[in-house]
């Protein structure tokens, strides 16, 4: 699973859910990608998940390519505890995807094939996705 | 390549609130600029700016300039990243004659041999070409290519009165064993064989993040 080798602050504030994303907002390595149409933080679970399900339809001859890594930590308090005493302990790590964003990239000769790998990934993600197709040529 | 008419308001509001007046009213906010002239902050018609900009490197002759009609290419289009429409053209001001630098798209035609898999991490290709005459694309051939074979942008026939501007070395498409498996979907198999060990390995992780 996805996890940062090392981080500067293991607690962080959770980050800023409004606006669009910046860039990677098309698909730039594969044929075929799964694009973010809402905002949402995205665990390196669901991250782990999602590529699973990609890689086990196509099987071989295919490539995927996963353009976001799951950098912050969520913090979660123990069940049953008082309000006080400091912040939780590191529970999630996610990635902070705004609507736009490109999540996963695929590569593979069967359109079809490669569609449906890319639904049953949507499948395991938190948030309404598309799927888009690299457009050659366009300005 | 014919070039597309395409008529210019000029624009005297500035701001995101009249840049969102312009677009509410289904034109497109654009400036125009190049040849060192000041740059003109124009207003175009959005359907039609968008049809136009459907052909890659369309050559524009934008009227109702207040020094009369000019010749410009699309330098930047910013679009919607969820719906696509159009929100912010930047226009460059060519002249007849002139050689520009414009990327052109690198269309693979043919069937690719049984067992292998082609692989084009490079889609468009940067050439130079007159301004007037920009190819629309590059076609390559992949048909016979064994598996193994690979193509560099310098073994590319580009079309007549286009040069090549970027690095010859530069690789534009390969043809790859279908039956071996590559990247991440290699890394996929390897990391289910190690599931067991998997969450010793993120308590380690875990403990150096701290």
């Amino acid at each position: 699973m996805l996890i940062p080798r090392k981080v500067k602050h293991r607690k962080q504030h959770h980050p800023k859910r409004r606006g669009m994303a910046k860039g990677g907002t098309k698909v730039t390595f594969g044929e075929f990608g799964i694009q973010a149409v809402e905002g949402a933080y995205v665990t390196n679970r669901q991250i782990e998940a999602a590529r699973i399900a990609m890689t086990r339809h196509i099987k071989r001859g295919g490539k995927v390519w996963i353009n976001i890594f799951p950098d912050r930590p969520l913090t979660k308090k123990p069940a049953e505890t008082r309000m006080g005493s400091g912040k939780g302990s590191p529970e999630w790590w996610i990635a902070n995807v705004k609507p736009g964003r490109v999540m996963f990239e695929i590569s593979y000769p069967n359109e079809a094939i490669a569609r449906e790998a890319l639904t049953r990934a949507i499948h395991k993600l938190p948030m309404k996705c598309k799927i888009v197709k690299r457009e050659v040529g366009e300005s | 390549m014919s070039e597309v008419r395409i008529a210019a308001e000029p624009r005297t509001e500035f701001g995101k609130g009249a840049a969102r007046r312009t677009r509410r009213a289904g034109k497109v906010p654009a400036v125009l600029y190049g040849h060192g002239t000041a740059p003109q902050h124009i207003t175009l018609p959005g359907h039609d700016l968008m049809l136009a900009l459907k052909t890659p490197n369309v050559l524009l002759r934008v009227q109702g300039l207040a020094d009369g009609d000019a010749l410009a290419l699309p330098k930047d289009v910013q679009r919607d990243p969820i719906k696509g429409f159009l929100e912010h053209v930047d226009l460059l001001l060519v002249k007849r004659g002139e050689k520009v630098t414009v990327e052109i798209p690198v269309n693979a035609v043919g069937d690719v041999v049984a067992g292998g898999r082609l692989e084009q991490p490079v889609i468009q290709l940067a050439v130079e070409a007159e301004a007037t005459h920009i190819p629309e694309a590059v076609e390559v051939d992949i048909t016979g290519l064994e598996v193994g074979a690979s193509l560099l942008a310098g073994d590319l026939k580009l079309p007549s009165g286009a040069d090549l501007a970027a690095d010859a070395d530069t690789l534009i498409l390969q043809i790859v064993d279908a039956t071996v498996a590559t990247g991440e979907v290699a890394e996929a198999e390897t990391a289910e064989a190690a599931e067991g060990a998997e969450p010793a390995a993120e308590a380690g992780e875990g403990t150096s993040a701290e």
